[in-house]
């Protein structure tokens, strides 16, 4: 019986996993291996160099910056989204009519490529000249333009990159929230009502947050994994025929001009990125631990 | 990619026409393979956005006929992916490459091409030619050179009582007169200019990036008191900054964003049709006592990739497009968008150069060019913009920031001259 | 009083719906609008709320440009993202019922194998990839730029979770009318599961629409270029008109826009009975 299992398991699991084995984790091994090398130019290297490209790395201002950089961006983002979805999951679900309406509204821009909201939001939304939209409404208010993308003090660009990504991400995860809620047994409010229990603040407090409490567990991580690995909507938001400034680079954009651009080290590059996967899996089983820790401890 | 290389500088440069050359279809409509019999070539090209260059570089391919070349077109970012290509067997028998980079060179990416010049070598200008050589073999066929200059609106200026800017100071104190709440002074890219004036200061200053005996050419106190005076030009606000097209295309000047803008050569007749006579072009400002003025120049280079199938009918076919046929030369220099040929007897008779604006870029080309050298690594390139974005923008130490770009680049001149 | 209150509260919600709806409409908005202005009214300092006059011809030359063939990019478009979210969804569905349903004694070992590529950026096995591609032939072609990109572990995850949370009595009757693993999975299985593979489905072809990077390196011949490679030809090279930009980045969102209005009722049932939490 078990053997047959196997079997049948494997009929099911096989496909999937011998093209994930192939597409996924060949290059993986490989670049692991070339960590350890010198690989210049060369995806078949031949001189072995130990540690030299992890302690190189580690070194490099530019890089232990953007991974500073992005540790604070995540212990950002990843609050800000999570409160701007959910109160949009609890303000469209409490909606008697036209609900419909606006969760297509807030779900709409995750249609959106990054290339394409980049686009709106750099040459038209937030363009350093008088004919940006934002540079128009301060206009109006008789504020000079604002070289948004350009201007590190005050760092306008994070106004920028928060927005646009609010903007695509946000619905996405209103809808996990709003499917939560959906789920709530109804008879929890009842009773709360029964206790006395204004609605509000107590009750999202004590019993829709705990209610959440698995929603938010996936969506917490999948934020955290996003943020570190955020490259699109900078690379396209920022960058330009010469590079990437100094500021708001993400890890990933680092190592890709690193890796894959005219300076091919690939062993750095690849070196790089190890540490990158490696800070990412720390700080992602810590939130999981953490959140579930929570749990129990609500839960006793 | 970060390099200040000419590939991006091109590949930016090719913009301004791009869009133009939506809307006509000049030349043999797209047949992209050649005529010719033979081995099968695969030729390839960063996107060009001149009207009627890609129908112009097809039709020499089909003019071909000892082979098979067929042209791909690449937009999107050329390095990464030729990059990417070089390391597979899939990728072009010929290609366009703003160098080849030293690492390509050394890690055998690229054919050696010295052969090719036989007889013509002297008739190639030096300055380009120079960083494609590499233990004096020639890795790469200049294909046209280009240049960045400084453009300038005669009216404003006027207006604003200003004289045309021949020292950085003087620069910086007109940038400052010529912006008010509707026009800036200045633009050098929406970065601010860390990426496209590279080093350009640094020879403005009578510096440079590595000096002839391979070491850092800017180890120099006078570098970072030039570097210096660039944060008041951003600190003054007199910089356009967060314009929707970049340095490359003249719109910024066109639109009366701007008041002086530094661009490509490229951009000449179409700033030429729109103003007329009111502008004029300037080189890089010197600065100090050891100051001279600089343009920087490169061009772009055909070379053959060392993994390709049929290296020697490659290598015929480069000689054949980029040292033979000076008359396709010369039509891709000049009829198109705007260079300057790389042979120096196309330059010398081409009469689209022997007048006006066109002539004096010309002249300052060859009285004041500079062109990035070989062991100018892109791991030091993308350290000294970083720094330079800073200095800039944040006004940070100009001395801290280069003593660090200093200790780069010299690990990185250390590491490629132990691989020779 | 209380009443009051809670009727304030609620038209208080509803002005900070429609002004949140409104912002997050504006980007859409400003992408016709610029899409179907000239381009002195994109870059005109006085800004008006529409074009002096409705450019429709824009979308036309941009389908007439003779330098990038929009609709067989478009075209291109289609065919990758319907073949691989139908790719996906067969492979990750399969993977996803057996490790949920199929006893077996490495499973969980196989399922946190998977699941751990989630943590890898694609970025870092980007060249390796690559270059696996072109040493199979692949370069150019549409295996080359479907098959590499099925294997979605984030899919596979979802169909797990969606299949634990199965009500096990359907297959349980399945089996005592003597239905093996494999028919219980097609003729009792999948019937009943249409909404997981619809939210997976759409955020697949999402996915697939929306990939640049791997398409622009893959497909090299301009005959294999997708959408986004087009839109990136107009970009890259320091555009001029902006309109035309704008103009193609409208067209390329549309089939977008409504594969997503017809199945969001889907996506959200979807994820409702699915374990994507």
């Amino acid at each position: 019986m078990s053997r047959r299992n196997a079997l049948w398991f494997w009929v099911f699991v096989g496909p999937f996993a011998l093209g994930l084995a192939l597409f996924t984790y060949v290059p993986l091994v490989w670049s692991v291996a070339l960590s350890f090398f010198d690989a210049h130019n060369t995806v078949t290297p031949t001189h072995f160099v130990g540690l030299d490209n992890y302690t190189a790395m580690l070194k490099d201002d530019a890089f232990v910056d953007s991974l500073k950089t992005f540790l604070v961006f995540t212990a950002f983002i990843v609050p800000a989204t999570y409160v701007f979805s959910l109160s949009l999951a609890l303000m469209v679900n409490r909606l008697k009519r036209a609900r419909a309406f606006f969760r297509s509204v807030f779900f709409l821009p995750a249609a959106c490529s990054y290339v394409v909201a980049a686009l709106i939001w750099k040459m038209s939304l937030f363009n350093g000249v008088r004919f940006g939209l934002a540079n128009t409404v301060l206009g109006w208010f008789g504020g000079d333009p604002v070289a948004w993308l350009s201007t590190t003090d005050p760092p306008w660009y994070w106004l920028v990159i928060v927005t646009v990504r609010l903007w695509l991400q946000a619905g996405f995860y209103m809808i996990l929230f709003l499917a939560g809620l959906q789920r709530i047994d109804p008879v929890l409010y009842e009773a709360a009502a029964v206790d006395g229990a204004r609605p509000g603040w107590t009750v999202l407090r004590h019993i829709t947050l705990p209610q959440l409490r698995a929603t938010s567990v996936a969506v917490v991580l999948l934020l955290v994994i996003n943020a570190f690995q955020a490259f699109d909507e900078f690379y396209n938001l920022l960058s330009d025929a010469r590079g990437y400034p100094p500021y708001a680079r993400p890890p990933l954009v680092y190592l890709y001009y690193t890796a894959l651009g005219q300076g091919q080290n690939l062993g750095l590059g690849s070196a790089g990125a190890v540490i990158l996967a490696l800070v990412i899996a720390v700080v992602t089983v810590g939130q999981a631990r953490w959140l579930k820790l929570g749990r129990t401890d609500a839960d006793g | 990619m970060t390099s200040i290389s000419r590939r991006t500088l091109l590949a930016a440069g090719a913009g301004a026409g791009l869009l133009t050359a939506c809307g006509s279809n000049t030349g043999r409509g797209g047949g992209g393979d050649g005529g010719g019999s033979g081995p099968k070539l695969s030729q390839w090209y960063h996107q060009y956005g001149e009207t009627g260059t890609e129908q112009a570089v097809q039709r020499y391919a089909a003019a071909y006929k000892k082979a098979h070349v067929s042209v791909q077109w690449r937009p999107g970012n050329y390095d990464q992916q030729t990059a990417a290509a070089l390391l597979t067997g899939s990728g072009p028998d010929v290609f366009e490459v703003n160098g080849p980079t030293l690492d390509q060179i050394q890690g055998g990416q690229v054919v050696d091409l010295t052969e090719l010049l036989d007889g013509v070598r002297d008739d190639f200008n030096p300055a380009v030619l120079t960083p494609k050589t590499y233990d004096g073999k020639i890795w790469g066929i200049p294909q046209v050179i280009d240049m960045q200059l400084l453009y300038y609106r005669k009216s404003l200026l006027k207006d604003a009582g200003v004289e045309p800017p021949t020292t950085l100071d003087a620069l910086v104190d007109a940038a400052r007169k010529l912006t008010s709440s509707k026009v800036k002074g200045l633009f050098l890219g929406n970065d601010g200019g860390a990426g496209v004036l590279g080093g350009t200061p640094l020879y403005g200053a009578g510096l440079s990036l590595v000096t002839e005996d391979g070491k850092v050419g800017f180890d120099d106190p006078a570098a970072a008191r030039t570097l210096g005076k660039l944060h008041r030009l951003y600190a003054d606000k007199s910089l356009l900054l967060g314009a929707p097209t970049d340095w490359s295309d003249p719109s910024a000047l066109l639109q009366g964003l701007t008041a002086m803008q530094w661009s490509g050569l490229w951009a000449l007749p179409q700033v030429q049709k729109e103003l007329g006579d009111d502008f004029g072009v300037l080189p890089f400002p010197k600065d100090g006592s050891a100051g001279r003025p600089s343009v920087p120049v490169g061009a772009y280079g055909a070379a053959v990739s060392a993994r390709s199938r049929h290296p020697e009918a490659a290598k015929e076919y480069v000689k054949w497009l980029w040292v033979e046929r000076t008359d396709h030369q010369e039509d891709f220099a000049l009829s198109y968008g705007f260079h300057i040929p790389a042979r120096i007897s196309l330059a010398e008779k081409a009469a689209k150069l022997k007048s006006g604006p066109a002539a004096d870029a010309v002249r300052l080309s060859t009285e004041h060019g500079y062109a990035q050298p070989l062991l100018w690594t892109p791991a030091g390139q993308s350290a000294y913009q970083d720094a330079l974005s800073r200095i800039i923008k944040s006004g940070a130490s100009a001395d801290r920031e280069l003593r660090a770009v200093v200790r780069k680049v010299s690990a990185e001149l250390d590491r490629v001259k132990k691989k020779s | 009083m209380d009443d009051a209150l809670v009727r304030a509260g609620r038209a208080l919600r509803l002005v900070l719906l429609i002004a949140l709806a409104l912002l997050f409409l504006i980007p859409f908005y400003l992408l016709v609008r610029n899409g179907l202005s000239s381009e002195q009214d994109i870059t005109s300092p006085e800004w008006t709320f529409l074009p002096g006059e409705l450019r429709w011809e824009n979308v036309r030359e941009l389908f007439d440009d003779p330098s990038v063939p929009f609709a067989r990019t478009l075209l291109n478009s289609a065919l990758i993202a319907v073949a691989t979210t139908l790719g996906t969804l067969l492979l990750a569905s399969l993977a996803g019922y057996g490790l949920a349903r199929i006893p077996y004694r490495h499973a969980n070992k196989v399922f946190y194998g998977i699941l751990g590529t989630l943590l890898v950026p694609a970025a870092v096995t980007f060249v390796p990839s690559f270059v696996l591609v072109s040493s199979l032939g692949w370069i150019s072609t549409l295996r080359g730029l479907i098959v590499p990109t099925l294997f979605s572990a984030f899919a596979c995850f979802v169909f797990r979770q969606y299949f634990l949370g199965f009500p096990r009595e359907l297959e349980d009757a399945a089996q005592v009318d003597g239905l093996g693993h494999w028919r219980t999975y097609w003729l009792v299985v999948v019937p009943n599961a249409r909404p997981v593979f619809a939210a997976v489905g759409t955020i697949v072809f999402l996915g697939a629409w929306n990939s640049f990077l791997w398409p622009l390196v893959i497909g090299q011949d301009q005959s294999a270029w997708t959408v986004q490679v087009a839109l990136s030809s107009f970009t890259t090279s320091q555009v001029i008109r902006l309109h035309e930009l704008f103009v193609a980045a409208a067209v390329s969102i549309l089939p977008l826009l409504l594969v997503f209005l017809c199945f969001q009722r889907w996506i959200v049932a979807g994820v409702e009975r699915s374990g994507i939490d």
